[in-house]
């Protein structure tokens, strides 16, 4: 049951994309409803939310929350994730505490967040960083606990510290695996910076959506999906050449991206 | 079985240093307890809570979301797996579809979802499945597609319909992958659930919080998120139950 190569891959994302918005124009064709405008409407939308200054702005100070979030949590999580995986003292400390937090909306916790740092950036950060780093601990720690034992024991034998074995041999062979985990949380921290502005409703893309929604601009409401969804596909396939770079000497596993909420 | 205690044991010290640490900074004044309630006072208030008819029928109305969402998910999720693994021709159709939608925050698809479908149950539970459907389809597709030829040529040889390949052996080997990615379809149910009632809805725990936060009640702001962090516990555990129970001849995994 292996899957087999099938020519024209570059172009298929491509197609997938097209057919998609066709298939939403003859939906909202055949429906024929009021607050569901046509594929071509919403695009013809688009321009007049990049037009808009205050917009742009906007929609450019949310990425950059993300951004901040994203780097935060990956410079945390990982040797975090990575003690947990060689320790079993680690791990076994923190397992519970992780347990507990993961089923927790992340964005969940902005109203109660926001009373203690109020809605500027810093509240919507850290939201971004708490929701980022569970699934990038996550995966760093079973790219850890995978580690061959021999390469561990040979780099001892050779007189490497305990640390710098962390650094040359766990670090790298688990890398593949944190990168799968990263990937996971670039899509999470998009989706946490859209439902946190959802709810502090001060700036930002969520924000912009909502308020469509609220005015009955429904072209506009649809044109913002698009954006955020463009944003969310072009990150995924920045992030994927980049993998690929980074660990062209690893067997490819899913080419396909896990996303979280 | 005293490294497991021990195990656990260690593992609570962590959460007894944040109750620890949450108890400190009311009761040293840090925090007013207006902001945050002091950690005796919020269980009291879950336990009481848990007995008014109206938070059960909020909890009942989440449970229900998740578990309509999350089957239906499973359902598609497993069939369209185990489709594109098995047919090349619907693998070319699936792989770029989902490549392109995998990636989408569909939390940002919702206000089209309730243009659509309304603000009743049917929205949310569209979202939950959109959430939690992906993850299960690339497990099933990931586990199907790496099943051993050897284990198919033999079932065939020993003389199985082709047709009963799929449930003897495929659906049996590729049942690891597959609750894995149930376990982290079922951990993103609860989350959109939430969500999806946060943003809009008139029941649900996700509407508690919501309420609490507009009349500044810190204190009903937690029960909300305690409640979902149980069930998420409450739910994961089941599910590993079932999985050990219906994984017992695996080797351990």
């Amino acid at each position: 049951m292996r899957s087999r190569f099938i020519p024209g891959t570059r172009a298929a994302p491509w197609l997938a994309c097209l057919g998609l918005l066709v298939l939403w124009q003859i939906a909202a064709l055949a429906l024929k409803n009021d607050s569901f405008p046509t594929a071509w409407a919403a695009i013809r939308a688009i321009p007049l939310i990049l037009a808009d200054k205050e917009a742009l702005i906007n929609i450019l100070a949310s990425q950059r929350r993300m951004t901040i979030g994203f780097a935060v949590a990956i410079v945390v999580s990982v040797p975090l994730g990575l003690m947990m995986g060689r320790s079993r003292a680690v791990a076994s400390f923190f397992n519970p505490l992780l347990m507990v937090i993961y089923p927790v909306p992340k964005a969940a916790l902005m109203p109660i967040i926001m009373l203690w740092l109020g809605v500027g950036d810093l509240s919507k950060t850290l939201v971004i960083f708490l929701g980022v780093s569970l699934p990038v601990i996550y995966h760093s720690f079973e790219g850890a606990k995978s580690v061959e034992e021999k390469m561990l024991w040979s780099g001892a034998a050779m007189g490497l510290s305990a640390a710098q074995r962390m650094v040359r041999i766990v670090l790298p062979a688990a890398l593949p695996e944190i990168l799968t985990g990263c990937r996971t949380g670039l899509v999470l921290a998009l989706i946490t910076m859209v439902t946190s502005e959802m709810i502090a409703r001060q700036s930002g893309a969520g924000n912009i959506l909502f308020n469509a929604l609220d005015m009955g601009e429904y072209d506009l409401v649809f044109a913002m999906i698009i954006i955020i969804g463009a944003m969310g596909i072009c990150l995924d396939a920045m992030f994927e050449t980049l993998r690929a770079r980074l660990v062209r000497w690893s067997e490819p596993q899913f080419d396909m991206p896990l996303s979280f909420s | 079985m005293t490294v497991r205690a021990q195990d656990l044991l260690l593992g609570l010290v962590p959460l007894a240093l944040v109750i620890a640490l949450w108890q400190a900074l009311v009761s040293f004044g840090y925090a007013p307890a207006t902001l945050l309630p002091p950690p005796g006072l919020v269980f009291r208030r879950l336990a009481q809570q848990l007995t008014t008819l109206t938070f059960e029928q909020d909890v009942a109305a989440t449970l229900f979301r998740l578990f309509a969402g999350f089957l239906i998910a499973v359902v598609l999720g497993v069939t369209i797996g185990i489709a594109a693994a098995a047919s090349p021709l619907i693998n070319s159709a699936v792989r770029p579809v989902v490549r392109v939608l995998a990636p989408l925050p569909k939390v940002a698809l919702y206000p089209a979802l309730l243009l659509l479908l309304g603000f009743g149950h049917g929205s949310k539970i569209t979202l939950v499945t959109a959430d939690a459907l992906f993850p299960i389809l690339l497990s099933t597709y990931y586990g199907a597609s790496t099943v051993e030829q050897k284990l198919v040529w033999s079932a065939l040889a020993a003389g199985t319909p082709p047709r009963e390949v799929l449930f003897k052996v495929i659906l049996p080997a590729a049942a690891p992958s597959i609750l894995t990615g149930c376990r982290i379809g079922l951990v993103i149910s609860c989350i959109v659930v939430f969500l999806a009632e946060m943003i809009t809805s008139t029941d649900g725990l996700g509407h508690v919080l919501v309420t609490a936060a507009r009349t500044f009640q810190a204190v009903d702001m937690f029960v909300p998120l305690i409640t979902i962090s149980l069930l998420g516990l409450i739910l994961n555990g089941a599910l590993g139950a079932l999985r050990s129970y219906l994984l017992r001849g695996f080797p351990e995994v």
